[in-house]
């Protein structure tokens, strides 16, 4: 092996080399990526719970009340809805907020809920930086940019998911699209967006949260209520990317989930002239 | 082929060198597969699984004690018994970190964006509690204490308008529940009060109080705000006589309520009775209730 050298710390020397087994990986995340990825987990999991407990003081959706219940909040009428008809909540205490109880830190406690919001917001910002810092050290960043020429690969990759369920059913061997990059365009593009995601959720943040000193922000996203409108579906789709995500992991297999803990992934395609045997 | 012409054509190659090699900067590199003995990936792996591993679980426990006591109880890790505020180690330091970017976002140059009064939108009453019955409005008097002079003067609306210029504004108002509104008020500027009555040098908080505030069952529960005088100085913060045109109804805190557009509805106190000035932060309604001591928006 000419240029690929271990990162670690571990030195091979040239003798062994022919004698021993080895191994062939390639890194495919930085430790910072690494880190930050997974960090991701709970501080986005702590600010939509309490981001919810947030929202329930004043519901951005309200509607006029209803007549029968009182309520205007779309999720209180969910709540009521389900109570109404799954058997054994027939009793529910609340069922006004039964969303909020079982979809938040819960109902009646704002003033704990933006404290916990703001914890997990600086949290959250100090490891998109984190994230960014890794990008740049470990190069990864250019593995994330979207270019115009993914397009086809994109959709190429869509008609794979899309058909994917017939072709099962079908008895068919799905043929997974080939690419010679790190990511698919699919995930190029899942990936970018929802860093992008990240970034316009601080933002609109910041824009509800200091709407009189960053009222230029508050402005770029339409003023006070829709800045809160673009917070609130920005958490949304969140909820929607994790879902695939990590669904795909799954069936991905362990070697994939391995890379995001140990950086390193055995599964890369291989050059047309391995030098590996030098 | 002239001499003009290679010139050109050097040029030309130079130029597309220049472009590929700006897309080289962004194009991925080739991924260098590093040779390693099975049992060494088998130690990194071992290794970095259980760094991940007790990360996961700090975070799990530090965050985890986050956690409201009503969420812990329902998951069984609280046996319950204490009740009071809830009291957080990194939640208050998280506040408070807030609390001080807020205070270095602040401007005193900064105005608030100003509307029209075509967009302007309905402003519920929202005292917390009863709204009180109008039968004080008569005989409200406004108290200034902690003044230069050392002694306590009391004034009555009538000799406060006649006094001061009043200044007209339409802006937000914004509640720390998230809804907001627009609004037309009218009012003297804080800044004047505090040059017509200047306060004790060593003045750098006003605490602002309302006798006249009730609770949910109708029972006096006195409401108080705390207003750091450099916000009291900013042009828009003003002492509002008037709502739409009109003196102040009853439910928006007649006579004299504070209109400060740079903090949060909640500092917005009505019915204002006394102000008082004083060196050290004086104590706020709602930061004894786990909210934020300087709401700045």
């Amino acid at each position: 092996m000419s240029s690929g050298k271990p990162s670690c710390g571990e030195t091979m020397t040239p003798g062994a080399r022919a004698s021993k087994p080895r191994a062939l990986v390639v890194r495919r995340h930085h430790l910072l990526v690494r880190i930050s990825h997974w960090l991701n987990m709970p501080l986005l999991l702590g600010l939509i719970l309490s981001g919810i407990s947030i929202y329930w003081a004043s519901p951005i959706y309200q509607h006029d009340p209803n007549p029968t219940t009182g309520s205007f909040d779309p999720f209180a009428d969910a709540g009521i809805w389900i109570c109404a008809h799954v058997p054994w909540l027939h009793h529910y205490a609340d069922p006004a907020n039964w969303v909020y109880n079982h979809g938040s830190l819960g109902p009646y406690m704002l003033a704990f809920a933006l404290r916990f919001h703001w914890l997990c917001a600086y949290l959250f910002m100090l490891n998109g930086l984190g994230y960014l810092a890794g990008l740049c050290i470990g190069g990864g960043w250019r593995s994330l940019l979207p270019r115009l020429s993914d397009a086809r690969g994109v959709l190429q990759m869509t008609r794979y998911y899309l058909s994917l369920p017939y072709t099962i059913l079908a008895r068919r061997r799905p043929i997974h699209p080939n690419f010679r990059t790190k990511y698919n365009p699919l995930q190029r593009l899942a990936y970018f967006v929802v860093a992008v995601a990240g970034f316009l959720a601080v933002a609109t943040g910041w824009a509800i949260h200091k709407p009189a000193q960053l009222s230029w922000l508050t402005a770029i996203f339409g003023g006070f209520d829709n800045a809160r409108v673009w917070h609130f579906w920005l958490m949304v789709f969140f909820i929607v990317f994790v879902i695939p995500h990590v669904v795909l992991v799954i069936a991905d297999g362990w070697d994939t989930l391995r890379s995001m803990i140990t950086g390193w992934s055995a599964k890369f395609k291989r050059p047309e002239v391995s030098d590996h045997e030098l | 082929m002239s001499f003009k012409e290679i010139g050109a054509e050097e040029k030309s190659t130079r130029r597309s060198a220049l472009r590929k090699k700006f897309q080289d900067a962004f194009s991925e590199r080739p991924i260098e597969p590093i040779e390693v003995e099975p049992s060494i990936l088998r130690r990194w792996t071992r290794r970095d699984l259980l760094l991940f591993g007790a990360g996961a679980l700090a975070t799990l426990a530090v965050g985890g004690s986050q956690l409201p006591r009503n969420v812990l109880q329902r998951l069984g890790l609280d046996q319950g018994g204490t009740t009071g505020p809830e009291n957080k180690w990194l939640l208050n330091q998280a506040l408070r970190l807030d609390d001080d970017v807020s205070t270095v976002l602040y401007s005193q140059h900064h105005l608030v964006p100003t509307y029209t009064k075509s967009q302007i939108t309905p402003l519920k009453n929202n005292y917390n509690g009863a709204t009180p019955d109008p039968a004080y409005i008569p005989g409200w008097r406004l108290t200034l204490d902690g003044l230069s002079s050392g002694l306590a003067v009391s004034l009555d609306i009538e000799a406060l308008l006649a006094r001061h210029q009043i200044n007209d504004q339409i802006t937000r108002l914004v509640c720390v529940e998230g809804w907001s509104a627009i609004a037309w008020w009218s009012g003297l500027r804080f800044d004047d009060l505090l040059h017509a009555y200047p306060p004790v040098s060593q003045a750098k908080w006003a605490h602002l109080e309302s006798s006249v505030n009730l609770d949910a069952n109708g029972n006096p529960d006195p409401y108080f705000v705390s207003i750091d005088l450099v916000t009291a100085q900013h042009p828009q913060t003003l002492l509002a006589t008037h709502l739409n045109g009109k003196p102040l109804p009853v439910e928006h805190g007649a006579p004299l309520r504070l209109l400060v557009p740079v903090k949060l509805g909640l500092k917005n106190i009505k019915a204002i009775t006394r102000i008082t000035y004083t060196k050290d932060e004086p104590s706020d309604y709602w930061a004894k209730r786990g909210y934020s001591r300087y709401d700045g928006i």
